[in-house]
């Protein structure tokens, strides 16, 4: 007598692929918000005939609290330049772009040794402004 | 006679929620990225340690600060600086000799700055920064 193999059914339920999707995307969404600056605080100064830069290679935050902040992170300007330099490294003119967003009431106090340390590290300064709006 | 009226299926399918969840989260996360990401470019040259004082006499000297401009000494309403920078760059053929140092005082904010070394830059002027060098003296 030939007993038949019970057939196992081994599909992934359907109903489950909405909450699968859900988890991976919160997953990313703190993933990414580890590596970005999106939440620092800063409001950025008023200019005309503002570009879209080409290349982005670093971010550099100055937030409305004064501190400094490279790709998210907190860092001391004493070792900016030399940050900056192992981000860049050996990048052709024209990918050595570092963003500044500098909050717009910060004083030149903060912002020029800043301004030195990514000129030291040899980026090409992008600075990141809004358009001005007249009221 | 009395006709019963059939009942209509209200509750909405569980199995769509987490869909509606998805769409909804995508919908905020699009909201909330919208972040400025335009600006200025602006090209600096490399930091010296030592100025040459000899060829830095000949370019044009703009100090900032907190809501005025001097240049080369003289305290410039922000039309009057417009006209002059214009004019003085103007006449200028050689590259070096466009160069514009700006000094600035600890106080000037970043708007006031950002709005000066647009006007120089939009003149033809090439930024230099003069900072103060730190210097620690030991007193005996």
């Amino acid at each position: 007598m030939i007993v038949k193999r019970r057939q196992m059914n081994a599909s992934v339920p359907a109903m489950a692929m909405g909450d699968i999707a859900f988890l991976l995307l919160i997953f990313f969404v703190i993933l990414a918000r580890a590596r970005d600056d999106s939440h620092l605080q800063w409001k950025p100064a008023e200019g005309v005939e503002l570009v879209r830069p080409a290349t982005m290679n670093a971010s550099v935050v100055i937030d409305k609290y004064n501190v400094t902040h490279l790709n998210g992170r907190e860092i001391p300007i004493s070792t900016l330049s030399e940050e900056l330099k192992v981000i860049l490294g050996e990048n052709v003119a024209g990918r050595r772009t570092v963003l500044l967003k500098v909050h717009h009431e910060v004083t030149a106090v903060y912002f020029e040794p800043v301004i030195e340390a990514i000129s030291e590290a040899g980026g090409e300064l992008h600075h990141i402004l809004e358009e001005y709006k007249q009221r | 006679m009395k006709l019963k009226r059939t009942k209509l299926l209200v509750e909405p399918p569980a199995s769509a929620t987490s869909d509606i969840a998805f769409i909804l989260i995508v919908f905020f996360l699009v909201c909330a990225s919208v972040e400025p990401d335009k600006g200025r470019a602006q090209t600096l040259p490399r930091s010296e340690p030592e100025p040459q004082k000899d060829k830095q006499s000949q370019n044009i000297e703009v100090e900032l600060t907190r809501d005025a401009v001097i240049m080369n000494g003289n305290p410039l309403p922000k039309e009057t600086f417009v006209k002059t920078i214009i004019l003085k760059l103007a006449d200028k053929a050689r590259e070096e000799d466009k160069i514009v140092a700006v000094k600035s005082r600890k106080e000037v904010p970043y708007s006031h700055w950002m709005d000066i070394t647009g006007i120089i830059e939009d003149a033809g002027g090439v930024i230099t920064l003069q900072l103060e060098e730190e210097q620690t003296v030991q007193v005996q």
